[in-house]
């Protein structure tokens, strides 16, 4: 149980430094292709154990997305995205209950729901995540086209990085 | 009521999201410049369009004034147009010569001087004697009768005022013709006086006092007040009769100044009769 929070602390952690250290001077640094934008610290959301309640997700989510804001001097911005991308974590959860219900001491990881449905699972909330970024970011559907083709290319990246991480480390919490 | 419990905590999450949104989305605005100026922007617009559509709206319920002050242009103008001509059914032979011509002529001038508040007020315009007007000329509002030039000089002309003791103005009721000097003796001022009505004149209270015609500086017609009160005095023979004036004088800005073409004949006319008697 301890060892469940604390390997979430230290994932939200590190996600928020990597995010906000690494991947944030990626995207600023690429002028010539600001379509582009490496977002992984959703991914403290998206793994948090399937038995935490879901309020307490959607509170974590706030807060995980305003520490974001923090070192991207956009206040409010992203965390309206985690917000979002927390509250679509239960609806999406339970869409995707497998046969036979979820087993609630386990967390949705690759080791413990398997490749596929992992990658559904992820895409999907990613894909919500940074369009509804995306679109905070403009403020306005009027640029809607722009908005698409950012998401596109940048849930694109940033999948990329979630599998790597995913792979490489494959936790069971 | 138990449902309604389950019902709450079912919508608990949604609430939540619902509330940290807002929340998030308050500082964006605040704390974003881009934000900010779409939003402010998108506010502007929906005040804008808001304030455009409750102008309309209460544009729409002005109609019914604008609609009765336009009538009461259109009846004074009709009114005037009746009235300033001089009578169509002349002999043929003189119709050339005379019936072509407006008898009365009105000259817009603006009122530069006026005063309400003193028993002889005077009112100054900013015509003269070089756009034609003479001493003695009506001047009249939109509203009615409202004063009669005294002096004039090259560019100005001073009115006295019906608000003064001394101006009358030959008066008559409406559609039954009793005729009288109307003048200003209260210390109201909207009451005059309309006097020599004699005790047996069919006069109710609310009918319409206009200018008689009698005089030469007021074409017949020009409304003056409507009948306040009446009354008789013991041992009189004419009524005692107050009327409420038309004339807005306290915020007049501007005026008419009646030309009578045939003026100076009529009123030779008029003295040589005299002349003659005595």
């Amino acid at each position: 149980m301890n060892n469940v929070i604390v390997v979430n602390v230290l994932r939200f952690l590190g996600l928020l430094l990597l995010q906000g250290l690494v991947f944030k001077n990626i995207g600023v640094g690429w002028e010539n292709f600001p379509y582009l934008h490496i977002i992984v610290f959703p991914l403290s959301i998206i793994l948090l154990p399937l038995r935490t309640p879901r309020l307490l997700v959607i509170f974590l989510g706030f807060v995980i997305g305003l520490s974001v804001d923090f070192f991207y001097d956009t206040l409010g911005v992203h965390a309206s995205a985690a917000v979002f991308t927390a509250f679509a974590r239960s609806l999406i959860l339970k869409m995707m209950e497998p046969r036979g219900a979820y087993n609630m001491s386990y967390s949705p990881t690759i080791a413990r729901m398997g490749l596929g449905w992992f990658v559904q699972y992820a895409s999907i909330l990613m894909f919500a995540h940074i369009f509804f970024y995306y679109s905070v970011e403009a403020f306005t559907f009027v640029y809607i086209v722009d908005i698409l083709i950012k998401t596109f290319v940048s849930f694109l990246a940033s999948m990329v990085f979630i599998m790597i991480f995913q792979l490489l480390l494959n936790p069971l919490d | 009521m138990f449902n309604l419990v389950q019902l709450l905590i079912k919508l608990s999450g949604f609430f939540l999201f619902l509330v940290l949104e807002a929340i998030c989305f308050s500082l964006v605005v605040r704390y974003n410049s881009n934000q900010e100026k779409v939003y402010t922007n998108t506010v502007n617009q929906f005040t804008g369009w808001l304030q455009k559509k409750s102008t309309s709206t209460s544009q729409y319920f002005q109609l019914y004034d604008e609609n009765r002050r336009l009538a009461k242009e259109n009846a004074r103008l009709l009114d005037r147009l009746a009235n300033a001509g001089i009578n169509l059914q002349n002999p043929l032979d003189t119709m050339w010569a005379d019936t072509l011509n407006p008898k009365y002529t009105f000259l817009e001038a603006q009122i530069i001087q006026n005063s309400i508040n003193k028993n002889h007020n005077y009112i100054t315009l900013n015509k003269g004697s070089d756009d034609g007007v003479t001493p003695h000329s009506g001047l009249v509002s939109d509203d009615g009768v409202v004063g009669i030039v005294r002096k004039v000089s090259k560019h100005y002309a001073v009115a006295m005022s019906i608000l003064h003791r001394q101006a009358v103005v030959n008066a008559r009721v409406r559609h039954k013709y009793y005729f009288g000097p109307l003048n200003w003796k209260s210390n109201d001022i909207h009451i005059f006086n309309l006097e020599n009505i004699p005790k047996d004149a069919l006069v109710t209270k609310g009918d319409t006092i206009e200018t008689s015609g009698y005089s030469t500086m007021f074409p017949p017609g020009i409304p003056l007040g409507v009948v306040d009160k009446m009354w008789m005095e013991p041992g009189s023979n004419f009524f005692t009769i107050e009327v409420r004036s038309f004339a807005k004088l306290s915020n007049l800005q501007h005026a008419y100044i009646v030309r009578n073409i045939f003026k100076e004949e009529q009123e030779q006319l008029e003295e040589a009769v005299i002349n003659e008697d005595e």
